[in-house]
């Protein structure tokens, strides 16, 4: 299995290469390698000039309570030298030290836009590189964990690069721009994009089933050498205690896997609270060895026992995963694009419907929201498709219960419902001559029963 | 079903197409069109591949009987009888809660083909007595993509009958062992003076006495008539009645008076037949659940030991009609030792009693104190613990009267808690054998 994951790894990093080209391209001119640091220079400078024009504000106005008038020149200059320029917090487009309080509020508003304005175009911009790095390291940690969340996030990531730019109406997305003639459908630079974008996600998910499908099995095994071992360990150190040996305490580790192994881990909780009850330490003991002698004899009489445990026959021929990968991936590749095609050519579909003029020229025809009239019917007939099918199975499912299942279960009730009214029978009856008994106030019932064991043996003749 | 990776793809659709229309953008309508569609396309074919009539769950165990604690090897094979492959199939093998899963794992996630099978197996411990069934199998098929599942139980049940557990008569044997004192340690066979083959003594003649018994030989040397004794070794008969009704289920579940009540009976058993004489054994509550009349053939143990470990707390004790039952079916004089801890009505037990003294069988009855069984007093509260003590000495009130009521029947009661329990009926046991109680 694994070289079949290896080769649809390949295929992975060739799909998301050639979709992360093909989303370049598509913003040819747009990508400026500079964007990064020139957007986070100007959130900076905004975040300086905000923090100057609070400070001065809240300077010029302590001064006045405090002087009764506007700061010292010298003051304003000093604290403009001193901090502001030391700590690059020169107010944006003032070069030299401020003299005036008001020379700042003049220029405040100018100002801010002009850094407000700045920030709006290099954010988009920097989205660009963050949706590209996001993508870039979701997609290396899809090829190492094969999660399917890398994957998705992956192609999230890197569509969204496409999103934000769509938003700026930059790029040939438009509208109008599909066709209705199948060929140019298909050839088309932004259906090429679309189905590289989506073979990445399909060769992604294939790629981590054909990892999971074999991983179960691999995992089994590891963990069946890890019981083992720890309970020939806990064996062996429980010999060597009996021996009078010293053992180390905390020689089954964690990483043998013993505390992971349920059975071990209990007998040994059990040893730890039953250290006073010596006849509980005895049993948890009695029952490690006895396992051990169990899968000692197991092992040692059914040469398939240990494959079974592993299950190692259950792991999946890699010809058969290939074949069928290709097979599927071809069958969705062919019935997407077809459906795709039958929903985003509203024209081809209008013709086929022969409607009526007044409808074919109407504006809402030429809406994008036309298609949402298709989509929806579509996509739900599916689902509804398999519900039914579904429905059928569940039939033929339910009359694999044989008649001679439902018979034995038909008398086991019937059997149970008897003895239950036997049972129900007999208390009724029980009650009822209780109740015959005469019931003195006061007098507890044992007493009762005490005095009339009394009364009969004095009554009875004495032999 | 849509499994939640599968939603997420459809609200990424859902997403890129609502980005599509707000912006006017036919490449994210496109992309929400796949995604939306890609979804959902193969729902259909999975739909019908996931036929589950075509998997076959065939579960074998090594033992369909066990001991308490004893380990069990469950093999579970899936078969696909279809024609379709199923491309990820998880199998979840059940088994009872109470159960330890010792090696392995019991479920697998695999691939199957046509007409192919998978087989993977488990090792059990099983715990506690009682009937239990492994399964049923729960399948998970999903598709490759990890969009869709359908989830199928399918009823394959394999009964497994779990006898009582055995660690009380392998530690009996144990000790013995160490003792370097064999199996019949502490044994004590009754003997009876008379009839015999085994020599026992002289004793003067006194008449009666057959002349075939004196000894020629001593009577000359003596002067005067002398006997000459045998002794004969009898075996008693002994029926243990398990009370299996509600209250015997009182407690920490593998610490009940009814559990205890099962050890005692099976280790009474094995002391039976180690000893030959004959052990029977009745599990009643409001019916009698099992009897096995009292044996000593090789399976009576196996037999005594299918019939504890149905045994089941519920119901309330109908001592009269158990006795009945047992009575009617018992010729020989017996030894009837009652596990059962009194918390019925007294006229019941007493006119039981009555039938059992009339029918010339002996009795005891070894009483287990519920409040020694249950939640131990230091875990309450203030008001807990002396409403716990009230009725504790309320119940040793109600204890005291009915030993003396059936003391007026030679009946002795023995009140037990967890820890004198078993030694208790062993002492009993070997008591009623010196005496030669109910001897056949």
């Amino acid at each position: 299995m694994k070289v079949v994951t290896w080769i649809l790894r390949i295929l992975s990093t060739l799909a998301f290469a050639y979709m992360c080209y093909l989303v370049y391209s598509t913003l040819q001119g747009y990508w400026s390698w500079d964007a990064p640091y020139v957007f986070i220079v100007t959130v900076f400078r905004l975040l300086s000039f905000l923090v100057f024009f609070i400070s001065l504000v809240v300077m010029t106005g302590f001064s006045l309570i405090v002087g009764g008038g506007a700061p010292q020149t010298l003051v304003v200059g000093l604290y403009n030298t001193l901090i502001l320029k030391m700590w690059y917090m020169q107010p944006y487009g003032v070069s030299g030290p401020l003299e005036t309080a008001e020379e700042v509020f003049q220029h405040f508003a100018v100002n801010f836009n002009a850094i407000i304005a700045d920030l709006w175009d290099t954010t988009f911009v920097f989205l660009y590189f963050l949706g590209a790095g996001v993508g870039i390291a979701l997609f290396l940690q899809s090829l190492y964990r094969m999660e399917h969340k890398y994957v998705g996030g992956s192609f999230l990531a890197i569509q969204s690069i496409l999103i934000v730019a769509a938003y700026r109406h930059i790029g040939n997305f438009h509208i109008t721009a599909y066709p209705s003639d199948f060929v140019t459908f298909l050839t088309s630079s932004i259906q090429i994009l679309a189905l590289v974008s989506f073979a990445y996600l399909e060769v992604g998910y294939q790629m981590i089933y054909s990892s999971s499908v074999g991983k179960p099995i691999e995992d089994r095994e590891e963990t069946l050498k890890k019981q083992l071992l720890a309970l020939r360990q806990a064996t062996r150190k429980q010999d060597a205690i009996e021996r009078g040996e010293r053992v180390s305490l905390t020689g089954m580790s964690r990483s043998s896997g013993a505390t992971a192994f349920s059975f071990l881990r209990e007998a040994m909780e059990r040893k730890v609270i039953g250290d006073k009850d010596a006849l509980e330490n005895l049993d948890a003991v009695s029952d490690v060895r006895r396992l051990q002698h169990f899968v000692d004899e197991l092992l040692a009489s059914d040469p398939a026992a240990r494959d079974e445990l592993t299950a190692k026959a259950a792991a999946p021929s890699s010809y058969y995963v290939i074949g069928s990968t290709v097979m599927g991936s071809a069958f969705r590749f062919l019935a997407v694009i077809a459906v795709s095609f039958f929903l985003l050519s509203p024209q081809f579909i209008l013709d086929a419907l022969n409607l009526p003029p007044g409808v074919e020229n109407s504006v809402a025809i030429t809406q994008p929201e036309l298609i949402l009239l298709f989509v929806v019917p579509v996509v739900l007939l599916f689902p509804f498709i398999a519900a039914l099918i579904g429905w059928f199975s569940q039939q033929d499912e339910e009359e694999a219960i044989t008649r001679k299942q439902r018979r034995e279960k038909a008398k086991r009730e019937k059997e149970r419902e008897r003895l239950r009214k036997e049972a129900e029978k007999a208390r009724r009856n029980k009650e009822r001559a209780r109740k015959g008994e005469v019931v003195e106030e006061g007098k507890d019932e044992w007493d009762r029963a005490l005095e009339e064991t009394y009364k009969e043996e004095e009554e009875s003749p004495r032999g | 079903m849509i499994t939640q990776r599968g939603f997420v793809v459809v609200f990424s659709g859902i997403l890129l197409l609502t980005s599509g229309f707000s912006f006017v953008n036919l490449y994210c309508l496109m992309l929400g069109v796949y995604l939306l569609v890609g979804v959902v396309v193969s729902l259909p074919l999975f739909a019908m591949t996931a036929n589950i009539s075509g998997i076959e769950v065939h579960r074998t165990v090594d033992k369909a009987k066990v001991f308490s604690g004893d380990f069990l090897r469950v093999r579970v094979t899936l078969r696909n009888t279809s024609r379709r492959h199923f491309d990820f199939i998880e199998c979840h093998d059940q088994y009872p809660e109470t159960w330890i899963l010792a090696i392995g794992e019991n479920f697998i996630a695999s691939r199957i083909e046509p007409g192919s099978s998978v087989t993977f197996s488990y090792i059990l411990q099983a715990r506690m007595r009682g009937r239990y069934f492994l399964g049923p199998t729960e399948v998970i098929l999903r598709d490759r993509l990890g969009l869709h599942y359908y989830i199928r139980t399918l009823q394959a049940p394999t009964e497994i009958l779990v006898y009582p557990t055995y660690k009380d008569v392998r530690r009996m044997e144990a000790l013995g062992k160490q003792r370097q004192l064999g199996l019949m340690f502490g044994a004590h066979r009754t003997k009876v003076v008379g009839m015999g083959t085994d020599f026992t003594g002289f004793r003067a003649y006194v008449p009666g006495d057959s002349f075939r018994s004196i000894d020629w030989k001593s009577s000359a040397k003596r002067g005067d008539l002398i006997i000459r004794q045998y002794e004969m070794e009898k075996n008693i008969q002994v029926i243990c009645m398990v009370d299996a009704s509600g209250s015997m289920g009182n407690g920490y579940p593998e610490n009940t008076k009814l559990e205890y009540a099962i050890r005692a009976a099976v280790l009474l058993t094995h002391l039976g037949l180690e000893r030959k004489d004959l052990v029977g054994t009745c599990v009643f509550s409001d019916r009698v659940h099992g009897y096995v009349p009292p044996k000593s053939g090789p399976n009576h143990m196996y037999d005594v030991l299918e019939a504890l470990s149905m045994a089941e707390p519920r119901g309330w004790s109908d001592y009269e009609s158990a006795v009945e039952y047992v009575v009617l079916q018992t010729r020989k004089r017996s030894l009837i030792i009652w596990l059962t801890d009194l918390e019925e009505s007294p006229a019941p037990l007493l006119n039981a009693m009555k039938t059992i003294v009339a029918n010339g069988h002996k009795a005891m009855v070894i009483s287990p104190f519920g409040p020694w069984f249950e939640v131990p007093v230091g875990q309450f509260g203030p008001v807990e613990k002396v409403l716990a003590e009230a009725v504790s000495e309320e119940l040793w009130e109600r204890r005291a009267k009915i030993a003396r009521a059936l003391s007026r029947f030679g009946i002795e009661v023995v009140n037990v808690g967890p820890e004198d329990f078993l030694p208790t009926i062993i002492k009993q046991y070997e008591l009623a054998k010196r005496k030669g109680v109910a001897m056949f």
